[in-house]
C-alpha cells in the first residue's frame, strides 16, 4: 500500500471513529436541536414581547375631526391605504370625530381621551389641515395627511374616488441587480461565519479525550500524527456537514411553504457567478473555513491539558472567528481596497472574503486560486500542529502546553 | 530487508532538557526471538521503545524496524502495548479491539471477528459487547494486548506488560507472548520483574542511566557472576581450610565458595584424597535477579517487582 494510500486510511479510521463518538450519543441531540431550542425561546420571548406590545396597540387610535358629510370618504380613503401596508405595519385604527365648536381644544382633548390613546390627531379645513402628533406619531400624522387629501379629492370629484382596476404580473428580472449582490455577498460571509463559529469551535476540544485516557500513545504509535490531527479535524467536519445537513432541509422545506413575499426575497440574492456555481463556491468556502479555523483551534487545544484551560481558549476562538469576520466586511465595503485583498489573502479571513467574491464579481480563476491557497494552509496548520504536539506533548511525556515550556 | 533481525538500534540517544534519558544504546532483536528489555525505574526502557516504534525520533544513532529505515514504514507489521494503557471507555471491547487492527491496516469485518475469537480464547468471551468503562482493569488491560495482536504482528512491542495484572491474567499473558512467538512473531518486551524475564526470554539486554549494560541470553547474564559451591563433608573434623580455596567461608555446618575457574574437581579431588568425603556438594547458579543487580550496580532494594 502506497503511502498516500495508507495515509488516507489512517486518516479515514480517526474521522470514523470521532464521528461515530460523537453522533450516537444522548448529548449530539442535544446539539443537533440546540437551534430550535434558541428558536424556541426566541419564539416564545418575542410572542410575549408583541402580545404586550399589540395590547398597547389596541388602544392606539389616529384621530380625525373632520364635519359628518366628509367623515364617509375619509374612512373609504383609509380602507383602501391600508390595503398596501403589512399588518405590522398597519397605522393605528382611525376615529372620526364631528367638529366641536373649538376643534383646537377638541384635539388636543382627544390625547386625554380615557376611551382610545390618540397617536395623530387632524382638524381644520382638508387643504390646510392642523396636525397634532404624539410620541412616534410623526407617520401617523403623515397618514392622516395622505387621507386628508384622498377625502379632499374625492370631495371635490362628486364624493367618491375613482375605482382602479389594476393587473398585476410578477416579473423576474435576469441580471443579477446590484443590490442584490451586495445582499448576497454579505449573507454569504454571514452564512460563514455563522456556521463556522457555531461548529469549528467544538473541535478546541477533541485531543483532550486522547490525552485524558491516554489512548494517544496507541494512536502516536500506529498512525502518523498528521494522520490523528486530520481525521479528528475530518471527523467533526462530518459533524458539522450532518448538522448542516440537517437544518439546511429542514430551512428548505419550511422555506417552500411560506408565502410568495418571502421567496421573492431569496428571489432578490442574485450572486454574480450565478446560483449554482455559487452553491458550490458557498460549500467550498464553508469547508475551507471549517477546515482552517479548526486546525488552528485544534492545534491550540491539544497544547491544553485540562478541561478548564480549554474553556478558556473559547472566547479568544471567538474573538479569533469576530475578528476574520471583521476584516471580511471591512474589504466588502471596500471591494478594490487594500484591505478587500488583505483579507482574501490572509488564509483564516480567506474563506469569507472569497464567500463574498463569489456573490460580487463574475471571475471563477480566483476561487480556483484561492482554495487551493486555502487548501495548502489547512496543510501549513495541522503539519504544524501535529509537530507541535509530537515536541511538546509526546517527546517529553510532559503534559506543560508549550507556553509554559522553558526555551 | 535483513530477515536475520527484527529490530536494530545503534548509538541510539535522546535528550529531554539538560537530562540524557537514553545515551548511545544499541540493541539487536533477532526475528522470531522473545527480547527483554531489563532495567530498573528510569533506566530509560520506555523512551528506547518509543524512539524504535518512531514515537519520538532520536537526537543520534540509527535503528531499524523489520528491515525499514523509517519505523512508520512498518507500522502496519507492528502490534504495540504502551506503559500508559488507554482505551475509549464509550466503546465496546470488541469494537475497541477492531479499532485498533484498523489503525494498523485490518479491515473492520475481519477485525471484529477475529476480536470475539481472541476475546473467547483469552476467556473474555461474555465481554464482547460490554463498553471499556464497564470493565475491571485487568480486563481492560488483556482487551488492550489483544488489540495489539489482532492485524497478527510480525513485531509485538510490549512495555511493561505485567504491570497492573494479577497472578491469573500474568500467567495468560505468558501464555499469549509464547503463542505469539510460536506464531512466528518476534517479542519486545520490558519489564523490571526478573522472574518474566528469566521464563520468557531468549535474549536480553539491560539498561541503567540510559546506557546499556549487558545483551545476551539469560545464561549469560547469569554467567557475569560465579557459581557459587556449597559442600558438607561427611566428617567435618577432618577438613582443613588448605584443602579449599583461600576464599570459603564456613556457614553453619557448609562450607561456601566462588566455583573456582578450573571446575569443582581438582578442590573434590583433594577433599577426597584428605579423607573429608562428601555428605552434600551442590554449586548454586545465580539467578538473573542476582546478576541483574550487579550488572546495574544499584541496591537490590531500587529494583525489587
Amino acid at each position: 500500500m502506497n503511502s498516500t494510500r495508507r495515509l488516507i486510511r489512517q486518516t479515514m479510521t480517526i474521522a470514523r471513529r470521532d464521528f461515530i463518538a460523537t453522533v450516537f450519543t444522548p448529548i449530539f441531540l442535544l446539539f443537533l436541536f440546540a437551534p430550535l431550542i434558541m428558536v424556541a425561546f426566541s419564539t416564545i420571548g418575542a410572542m410575549g414581547a408583541a402580545q404586550a406590545a399589540d395590547h398597547g396597540a389596541d388602544h392606539v387610535r389616529i384621530v380625525a375631526i373632520v364635519p359628518d358629510a366628509l367623515a364617509g370618504s375619509f374612512v373609504e380613503a383609509d380602507r383602501r391605504s391600508r390595503a398596501i401596508f403589512r399588518r405590522d405595519e398597519e397605522p393605528p385604527a382611525l376615529v372620526t370625530l364631528a367638529p366641536a365648536r373649538d376643534p383646537a381644544a377638541q384635539a388636543r382633548a382627544a390625547f386625554e381621551s380615557r376611551d382610545y390613546d390618540a397617536t395623530a390627531v387632524l382638524y381644520g379645513p382638508l387643504d390646510r389641515p392642523t396636525l397634532l402628533y404624539g410620541a412616534r406619531g410623526s407617520r401617523a400624522a403623515d397618514y392622516l395627511a395622505v387621507l386628508a387629501g384622498s377625502a379632499l379629492a374625492a370631495e371635490r370629484l362628486g364624493g367618491e374616488l375613482p375605482r382602479v382596476t389594476p393587473t398585476k404580473i410578477s416579473f423576474s428580472r435576469q441580471r443579477a441587480t446590484l443590490g442584490g449582490q451586495n445582499q448576497t455577498a454579505f449573507l454569504a460571509v454571514f452564512g460563514v461565519f455563522f456556521l463556522t463559529l457555531f461548529l469549528a469551535g467544538q473541535v478546541v476540544g477533541t485531543m483532550a479525550e486522547e490525552r485524558s485516557n491516554k489512548v494517544i500513545e496507541v494512536l502516536a504509535a500506529a498512525v502518523p500524527l498528521e494522520a490523528v490531527f486530520l481525521g479528528k479535524l475530518l471527523g467533526m467536519f462530518g459533524v458539522a456537514v450532518l448538522f448542516v445537513g440537517f437544518w439546511g432541509t429542514v430551512l428548505g422545506q419550511v422555506t417552500s411553504v411560506l408565502p410568495p413575499a418571502f421567496s421573492g426575497v431569496v428571489g432578490e440574492l442574485s450572486p454574480a457567478v450565478g446560483l449554482p456555481i455559487f452553491a458550490i463556491l458557498f460549500v467550498s468556502y464553508f469547508t475551507m473555513a471549517y477546515l482552517l479555523l479548526g486546525s488552528v483551534f485544534l492545534t491550540i487545544g491539544a497544547q491544553a491539558t485540562t478541561m478548564r484551560e480549554i474553556q478558556m481558549l473559547s472566547l479568544p476562538i471567538t474573538i479569533v472567528q469576530v475578528g476574520m469576520f471583521t476584516l471580511t466586511l471591512s474589504g466588502l465595503s471596500k471591494p478594490d481596497s487594500w484591505l478587500a485583498r488583505v483579507a482574501e489573502i490572509f488564509p483564516l479571513s480567506s474563506p469569507f472574503a472569497m464567500a463574498g467574491m463569489a456573490a460580487a464579481s463574475p471571475s471563477l480563476w480566483p476561487h480556483a486560486l484561492a482554495l487551493a491557497w486555502q487548501a495548502l494552509w489547512v496543510a501549513i496548520f495541522v503539519t504544524l500542529g501535529a509537530r507541535l504536539f509530537r515536541r511538546g506533548v509526546l517527546q517529553s511525556g510532559s503534559t506543560r502546553p508549550f507556553w509554559r515550556r522553558k526555551g | 530487508m535483513d530477515n536475520q533481525w527484527a529490530v536494530t538500534a545503534s548509538g541510539l540517544a535522546k535528550r529531554f532538557g539538560d537530562r540524557r534519558v537514553v545515551d548511545g544504546v544499541d540493541i539487536a532483536v533477532p526475528t522470531g526471538a522473545v527480547y527483554g528489555v531489563l532495567g530498573p525505574n528510569g533506566a530509560g526502557k520506555t523512551t528506547t521503545l518509543r524512539m524504535l516504534l518512531g514515537i519520538i525520533e532520536p537526537d543520534e544513532g540509527q535503528r531499524t524496524l523489520l528491515g525499514h529505515a523509517h519505523p512508520r514504514d512498518a507500522s502496519d507489521m507492528v502490534g504495540y502495548l504502551p506503559e500508559e494503557r488507554g482505551l475509549y471507555p464509550a466503546m465496546k471491547a470488541r469494537e475497541a479491539i477492531a479499532f485498533m487492527g484498523a489503525l494498523r491496516g485490518l479491515d473492520w469485518a475481519t477485525g471484529r471477528a477475529r476480536a470475539v475469537e481472541l476475546l473467547e480464547q483469552a476467556g473474555l468471551g461474555h465481554a464482547a459487547d460490554n463498553k471499556i468503562r464497564k470493565l475491571s482493569k485487568g480486563m481492560a488491560q488483556l482487551v488492550q494486548l489483544l488489540g495489539s495482536v489482532v492485524h497478527r504482528p510480525k513485531l509485538l512491542v510490549l512495555d511493561e506488560p505485567f504491570s497492573g495484572l494479577d497472578p491469573v491474567n500474568q500467567e495468560r499473558l505468558e501464555a499469549l507472548i509464547l503463542g505469539e512467538r510460536d506464531r512466528g512473531a518476534t517479542i519486545l518486551f520490558s519489564t523490571h520483574v526478573m522472574a518474566h524475564a528469566e521464563r520468557l526470554c531468549d535474549r536480553l539486554a539491560i539498561i541503567a542511566g540510559g546506557q546499556r549494560r549487558f545483551e545476551g541470553t539469560v545464561d549469560e547474564a547469569r554467567g557475569t557472576l560465579r557459581s557459587w559451591v556449597r559442600y558438607r563433608p561427611r566428617d567435618p573434623a577432618q577438613v582443613l581450610p588448605p584443602l579449599l580455596p583461600a576464599d570459603a567461608v564456613r556457614d553453619g555446618e557448609d562450607w561456601r565458595f566462588p566455583l573456582p575457574d578450573e571446575g569443582i574437581e581438582p578442590v573434590l579431588g583433594r577433599l577426597l584424597a584428605a579423607g573429608a568425603g562428601v555428605l552434600n556438594l551442590s554449586i548454586e547458579r545465580p539467578s538473573l535477579h542476582e546478576a541483574f543487580v550487579r550488572i546495574v550496580g544499584a541496591p537490590a532494594e531500587e529494583i525489587a517487582a
